[in-house]
């Protein structure tokens, strides 16, 4: 497991545009080392491979929507936070995946 | 050395629901741009998917015609990127639990049948549409969240032939079916490749290529038979294949790089919190099976046993929207051939010639079956149906009532046409002569004759049946 360090909180915290003061990246790393304990003990437990992983924490379940036609923003709601727009379209820097 | 092919396929079909998958937006084609968007479709705060019924009901559909394996629990999961096509910075997916697993279809390679297995198909969400111009990007989220059954075959495929079969059979089924219009060239049906070549006798897979955006069942097999010569020129001369991400090119007629592939992406997929499980009943997931569409099998066999022969039957079943109209024209097994020629002689050439689709012809079925009665009860002539056909076309008249404005009517009085044939007899001495001799062509002047004494009023069949009757007995 990749080891969570201060220069990794503060590399991630900066991928994401914040910051936080000291104190609280402290904090965090605590959870984290209280986390890892956790999951540690966790892997002790046997005999698991054959238990249905929980996704949700008790029985519940969706049903299906009618496909049925609802509303729509308008244009302008759509396209209001859009810095650039073009033909009713978003206009971004081009970047190609 | 010789190589072998390894060829798997992913196909995305957009389905042709009334609304989105997980949001009620409105789903169709052509759309002004960011015109069909809900605040689901965008990821604004607060927003909840929900399952669309019918694409649901579709997947099992087409589950079921590809032989598979079908969940009645659905799960959803997420798969994890950041890109400018993706507003909720996921796509909601099926990975782990896809709807169908382990299928099949049967295609006809060039050695005869053959099974393609099918490893996969699920449910998923549509990416918004981008336009890529030379320096910026335009964003269209009409398409965001457009319901996606995505198919993925096992690596059975050998050459570019069984592709293109391949990706046939399934465009035929989504269709047929009524999932979805199968478009390519519109991006409804969408096929990425993964090609590797290898040693014949190797068990060893080698190194895979993809190629996406293929628009065309033709390009797919073109894509491919290029990508096994280049491989193969690479193998032979000692290179090696790299790990890429390539497009085909329809004006070279080769495929192009596009990226070289690194590492594979890691999406880290979870289950998906705001849908919890969905429980099928055996009722539900029955009745979406029994209400499906016949199959493009199905149907021709059934035009077969009306007696239309393979080419014809073949012929209407091209179109899907084509074959339902005649569907609905054959309802009462009637005049089946007479409605055949009418749909794909006249009513085919007026719909090219306005360049109109056959949903949006104003002629009813109800209306052309009562014209090929009148043909078929010698009423009245093909050519006088021919007529009133073009009459019918403007406001959808009843073709009686045509017929009677026009003074339409075929003569079938055997005295009449017997008169028309002596004086056509009398008239063309060396036609007979000919014909005596065995020149067949001389039968047929000698009826286009009698049409024309006639004006064109006379029935045609039995003016053939009296005019041979009288030459045999001279």
């Amino acid at each position: 497991m990749k080891e969570v360090t201060l220069e990794l909180l503060k590399q991630c915290a900066n991928n994401l545009l914040f910051d936080m003061d000291q104190e609280q990246y402290q904090t965090l790393l605590e959870e984290f080392a209280t986390l890892f304990k956790q999951m540690e003990l966790i892997g002790k437990i046997e005999d698991i491979d054959s238990v249905t992983p929980l996704t949700f924490p008790y029985p519940c379940q969706s049903y299906l929507r009618e496909d049925i036609e609802g509303e729509t923003l308008t244009l302008e709601e759509t396209l209001k936070n859009a810095k650039e727009v073009e033909d009713n379209q978003i206009k971004l820097p081009k970047v190609v995946l | 050395m010789n190589f072998e092919a390894v060829i798997g396929i992913e196909i995305h079909v957009e389905m042709k629901t009334k609304s989105k998958m997980f949001s009620s937006s409105p789903n169709y084609f052509g759309a002004s741009p960011n015109t069909l968007v809900s605040p689901l479709d965008m990821a604004f705060p607060g927003t909840m998917p929900t399952v669309n019924k019918q694409a649901v009901i579709n997947a099992i559909r087409v589950s079921n015609l590809l032989n598979m394996e079908i969940d009645h629990t659905l799960y959803f999961d997420r798969k994890n990127y950041f890109y400018s096509d993706l507003p909720k910075g996921y796509q909601i997916t099926q990975n782990d639990r896809p709807i169908g697993k382990n299928g099949y279809v049967i295609i006809d390679s060039l050695d005869g049948k053959k099974k393609i297995e099918i490893e996969r198909l699920h449910m998923e969400e549509d990416t918004c549409k981008q336009l890529h111009l030379s320096t910026y990007t335009l964003l269209d989220y009409n398409r965001a969240g457009t319901p996606l059954i995505e198919i993925v075959s096992r690596p059975d495929i050998k050459n570019g032939y069984e592709a293109m079969k391949y990706v046939d059979k399934i465009r035929e089924i989504v269709v047929f079916s009524n999932v979805s219009d199968g478009k390519m060239e519109e991006g409804s049906l969408r096929c990425d490749v993964n090609i590797s070549l290898r040693p014949v006798g190797e068990s060893k897979f080698g190194t895979k290529v993809e190629i996406k955006n293929l628009n065309s069942v033709s390009n797919v097999q073109k894509a491919i038979d290029f990508e096994i010569r280049r491989q193969s020129g690479i193998l032979l001369s000692g290179g090696i294949i790299s790990q890429e991400t390539r497009r085909f090119d329809e004006t070279k007629k080769e495929t192009v790089l596009m990226r070289k592939k690194t590492d594979s992406v890691d999406y880290k997929y979870f289950r998906e919190p705001n849908i919890a499980p969905i429980y099928l009943s055996d009722e539900f997931v029955q009745k979406a099976i029994d209400t499906c569409l016949p199959s493009l099998d199905q149907k021709r066999d059934y035009y077969l046993s009306l007696g239309l022969n393979i080419d014809e039957a073949n012929q209407v079943l091209l179109s899907f929207e084509m074959s339902n109209y005649f569907d609905k024209l054959i309802e009462g097994k009637k005049y089946v051939k007479t409605l055949w020629n009418l749909l794909m002689g006249e009513v085919l050439s007026y719909l090219n010639k306005n360049e109109i689709e056959i949903n949006d012809f104003i002629v009813t079925p109800s209306n052309l079956v009562t014209l090929a009665s009148l043909i078929d009860s010698g009423e009245i002539s093909f050519n006088q149906g021919k007529k009133i056909l073009q009459e019918m076309v403007k406001n959808d008249d009843d073709p009686k009532k045509i017929q009677e404005v026009l003074g339409l009517k075929q003569n079938s009085n055997l005295g009449d046409i017997e008169s028309f044939c002596k004086e056509a007899i009398k008239n063309n001495p060396q036609s007979i002569s000919d014909y005596k001799n065995g020149k067949d062509r001389a039968f047929s002047f000698l009826v286009g004759q009698v049409m024309k004494l006639s004006k064109g009023k006379v029935n045609p069949q039995l003016v053939s049946k009296v005019m041979k009757e009288l030459i045999d007995k001279e």
